[in-house]
């Protein structure tokens, strides 16, 4: 099993019902796998979708919430300044789960110059808002990422509110960017 | 026509479909009109009603009375991304209502970008099946028209700048909105016929 595979095991094994994603190079196994589990192709199947912007995907994939039903975001870390607005004032006051998994970057392995200036400080941001976030990278074999996504899952249905895992594909089998 | 009276012909229509709300003074004056439990407010969220009218309508059985989104213009214009995405995943149980003065109507009466853009043609060329509207007739007409439109709606309706007065702030907490709602979609919205 693939890490990126791991990641999508552990999404389906959530009981997520629609997945939504921004696209970036690092998510794309993890999309591929997705979509190729739910009958799909080219990035699309009926459990899963594309969207165009962090904070859309906040408020479509926030919503399944309100009709019992969980939701999963898969996107790049940086797009988390995109997404605090639509994070903070829909799913975290409204105490509504969503499970989001996000790709590290700007860490060991990163070939950007710029990124890491959004990207590093991320975990403690969303912290500092109240979200609760899990991190993942080398040191965890795919067991446990697959494992940990699941739980990350739970943990949102189980605590009405959205919980974030980090993951850095660096020294794994997947791409840092 | 003014806010306050778009706002009382829709909350005769909407009695039995879920209304996600725009924050501030569309949401408190269509709570003074009437409140409901099938009322969901979004508080702060600025520019979220398409997207979670959008969720809200994937997520729920499309033979049940459509979802009713509730937005401005210059909500809808700091997230116009609303527009693809609704006319890209295109729930058939999704009508986007636009009330339009053409001014942050919340914030000083600020202008938007709505006299200069054709909102409507955005939503059109998204995909969305449009109408248009100013009067309080045409908003009902309308209104049952886009209810019978299998794929995205928009109701685009022109109405004058300025808030009506003396309406009280809604100082909910925002998880007693969430239950009720969620109770409702539960208990009501499921056993209600589509569109009816």
């Amino acid at each position: 099993m693939t890490y990126a595979k791991a990641v999508a095991d552990g999404i389906w094994a959530a009981n997520a019902a629609k997945v939504g994603y921004i696209p970036s190079v690092t998510v794309a196994p993890i999309i591929k796998a997705l979509v190729a589990s739910d009958g799909g192709s080219d990035g699309v199947s009926p459990r899963v979708t594309p969207l165009s912007r962090e904070e859309e995907a906040i408020g479509v994939l926030g919503a399944f919430a309100l009709t019992g039903a969980l939701g999963a975001v898969v996107m790049q870390d940086n797009g988390f300044g995109n997404a605090l607005t639509a994070l903070t004032t829909f799913p975290l006051s409204y105490h509504l789960p969503l499970l989001i998994f996000a790709n590290a970057r700007g860490g060991l392995g990163e070939y950007n110059s710029m990124i890491h200036s959004i990207s590093q400080p991320v975990p403690a941001v969303l912290r500092a808002f109240g979200v609760p976030v899990v991190e993942l990278d080398r040191r965890n074999d795919v067991d446990d990422w697959r494992d940990t996504v699941r739980e990350a899952g739970v943990h949102a249905v189980m605590t009405y509110r959205p919980v974030v895992v980090l993951g850095s594909f660096w020294n794994t089998d997947g791409m840092v960017a | 026509m003014r806010r306050i009276e778009a706002l009382e012909v829709l909350a005769e229509l909407c009695g039995r479909h879920p209304v996600v709300v725009t924050c501030a003074a569309t949401s408190r004056e269509l709570a003074a009109v009437r409140d409901g439990d099938n009322h969901f407010y979004l508080l702060d969220a600025m520019g979220l009603v398409g997207s979670v009218a959008t969720g809200l309508a994937l997520g729920l059985d499309p033979d049940r009375p459509k979802v009713v989104g509730i937005e401005g213009d210059g909500s809808l214009l700091m997230n116009p991304n609303v527009l693809p995405t609704g006319g890209y995943l295109a729930p058939a149980n999704l009508l986007l209502v636009l009330l339009d003065n053409g001014v942050y109507g919340s914030t000083g009466a600020l202008p938007t970008y709505s006299s200069r853009v054709d909102v409507e043609a955005l939503a059109a060329a998204a995909g969305w099946t449009t109408r248009s509207t100013d009067t309080a007739d045409g908003l009902r007409t309308a209104f049952a028209d886009l209810l019978d439109v299998d794929e995205p709606a928009f109701l685009h309706v022109r109405i004058e700048p300025g808030n009506a007065p003396d309406v009280a702030k809604l100082l909910l907490d925002p998880v007693s909105l969430r239950d009720r709602f969620a109770r409702w979609l539960r208990e009501d919205h499921l056993a209600a016929g589509r569109n009816s």
